[in-house]
């Protein structure tokens, strides 16, 4: 269960990206956080992991308060708590099989840690990940000859060796295209059921987010305006959270998801 | 910048509108390399009539190498071996510390930035001293001998195996850095699984590159009493016995060009 109280988060710069958040989300749950561009979902994501600190409040990881963890904790809790990025950040000079391995490092023993030698445990497990996300005949294939969607497999993949208890994926949607997009919702759909993992997703396609998301969180401005089912989410919630963006005059829904998307 | 200082003319379209010429640099460069060659003849005193009696003797002295001494060739293996070692081992040990140190000098791995300034500071300080004197200074530290002779060539190949390394580091895609340190890896392991499948071809290349360049320096070493073949080279030259100095050349020019050819081919196979 990841729970914020009372949670604020002000930048070095002066910035307030995330002011009085209240927010519990259980154990399985497939959440979609929206809101316009720089309205603090990201940073809400990074909070969570510790990639980046809170300034006040408390968050909590299965009970424990993540704002004092040092090093070794830290790294400890990142193992717990998978990570999913818009630009797939994979390495790509190497096949998908070496990157997902990497996933096993910090168990590893340092003589193999240093000459990056992987048991046969290790890459049937890493194998088994790849098979889940489908693409398993690409495993020795270099990571720059697969298309986006494929390299977004590719993260999952990685993250899915790690076995998280929580998903957090920023905006993983964005940079592909609708037929492949959907593909890569429909896989966390499956992880999100088969597996129990939660899924915290931050994401601008908002039928996207109501097709897939039992539950949507609306940021605005670093505060959350709605938090409620999807099935909820009407055209005066959208109206709440995009308000006052340009592109959004009309009102209509059709204006409001055209706004979210671009 | 310099262009501004120029004349510029303007093109008026046949619509009326109006497009500023943009003048080319290079009657300007031109003229400033002419002026430049001539102020350094005569700041330098060339005096081209001298050049042309003189460059005789350079032929003398070719026609005097052939043909080499062959004979004096036993004694030239052991100096040629260990101008060979010299470079290899001071190469090595090199490219190997100038990893860590390239890591301290690039500013997206190491985040404290005085410490990274301080180490880019040092390297390019490094580089600046030419390698003889380091191999001169490193003879009174260590004493005659490839020992003083390796330590020059460990320098230089941390300065600038190390320079390239950074450079290389500073412009590597930080996204997969980013995303182990979120799968609970250290920044030491993030660096190796991240950045270093990243660099490592340039890396290796960079290292044999500067080996091939280490082997031609470490000849001439043994001018300063570092070791190596330079040694014999200085003193054949000393009793004008050219014909030795033939063998010597000859030699060293067989074995620049199998350890370039070699190098080069795996360089070729790391792209
Ligand atoms: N490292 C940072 N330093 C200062 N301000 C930042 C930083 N990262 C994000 N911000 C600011 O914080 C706000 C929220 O950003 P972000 O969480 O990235 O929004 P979103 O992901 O919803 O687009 C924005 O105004 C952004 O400019
Ligand atoms: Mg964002």
């Amino acid at each position: 269960m990841i729970e914020f109280k009372q949670v604020q988060k002000k930048y070095p710069n002066g910035l307030l990206a995330l002011k009085d958040i209240d927010l519990e989300i259980k154990q399985g749950e497939f959440v979609a956080v929206i809101g316009r561009s720089g309205a603090g979902k990201s940073t809400l994501l990074r909070c969570i992991n510790r990639m980046h600190n809170i300034t006040s409040g408390s968050l909590t990881v299965d009970g424990v308060e993540i704002s004092t963890l040092k090093g070794k904790e830290i790294r400890k809790l990142r193992r717990n708590i998978g990570m999913i990025f818009q630009s797939f950040n994979l390495v790509t000079r190497i096949s998908v099989l070496k990157n997902v391995l990497v996933g096993f490092v910090p168990d590893m023993p340092v003589w193999r840690k240093i000459l990056g030698v992987f048991t046969e445990e290790e890459k049937k497990q890493a194998l088994m990940a790849i098979d889940q996300v489908g693409i398993l005949d690409k495993a020795y294939t270099r990571v720059d000859q697969l298309s986006g969607g494929q390299q977004q497999r590719v993260a999952l993949a990685r993250t899915l060796a790690q076995h998280p208890k929580i998903i957090l994926a920023d905006e993983p949607v964005a940079s592909l295209d609708p037929v492949t997009a959907k593909q890569v919702m429909d896989d966390f759909r499956r992880i999100n059921q088969e597996l129990g993992m939660t899924v915290v997703m931050n994401i601008h396609h908002v039928e996207m987010a109501l097709a897939y998301a039992h539950r949507v969180i609306g940021l605005r401005d670093g505060e959350i305006v709605f938090d409620g089912k999807s099935e909820d989410v009407t055209d005066a919630v959208l109206h709440r959270i995009y308000k006052g963006s340009p592109e959004q005059q009309g009102g209509s829904e059709a204006h409001v998801i055209e706004a979210a998307t671009n | 910048m310099l262009s501004k200082l120029l004349p510029t003319k303007k093109l008026t379209l046949p619509n009326g509108k109006i497009v500023v010429e943009k003048r080319s640099l290079t009657p300007l460069i031109v003229l400033l390399l002419l002026g430049f060659s001539y102020i350094s003849i005569q700041v330098t005193g060339f005096d081209f009539g001298m050049f042309i009696n003189r460059i005789r003797e350079f032929f003398v002295i070719i026609q005097e190498m052939i043909p080499p001494t062959w004979e004096y060739l036993p004694q030239i293996w052991q100096p040629l071996i260990d101008t060979i070692k010299m470079s290899i081992l001071g190469s090595w040990l090199g490219a190997v510390c100038a990893l860590p140190i390239a890591m301290l000098a690039a500013n997206n791995i190491t985040k404290i930035k005085w410490i990274s300034s301080a180490v880019k500071f040092l390297l390019s300080l490094l580089r600046t001293l030419p390698t003889l004197i380091v191999a001169l200074i490193a003879t009174y530290v260590f004493g005659l001998g490839t020992l003083a002779g390796t330590v020059a060539i460990f320098l230089f190949t941390i300065a600038y195996v190390g320079k390239l390394l950074y450079e290389q580091m500073e412009n590597v895609d930080m996204k997969a850095y980013e995303a182990m340190h979120s799968m609970g890896l250290t920044t030491i392991q993030s660096f190796r699984y991240a950045i270093m499948p990243q660099i490592l071809p340039n890396y290796l290349s960079t290292s044999l590159f500067c080996f091939e360049g280490n082997v031609r320096y470490a000849a001439i070493l043994g001018y300063v009493g570092a070791g190596g073949i330079g040694l014999l080279l200085n003193e054949n030259l000393g009793w004008r016995n050219y014909a030795n100095v033939g063998m010597i050349l000859l030699l060293l020019v067989i074995t620049v060009y199998v350890i370039e050819t070699i190098s080069e081919y795996y360089r070729k196979k790391l792209k």
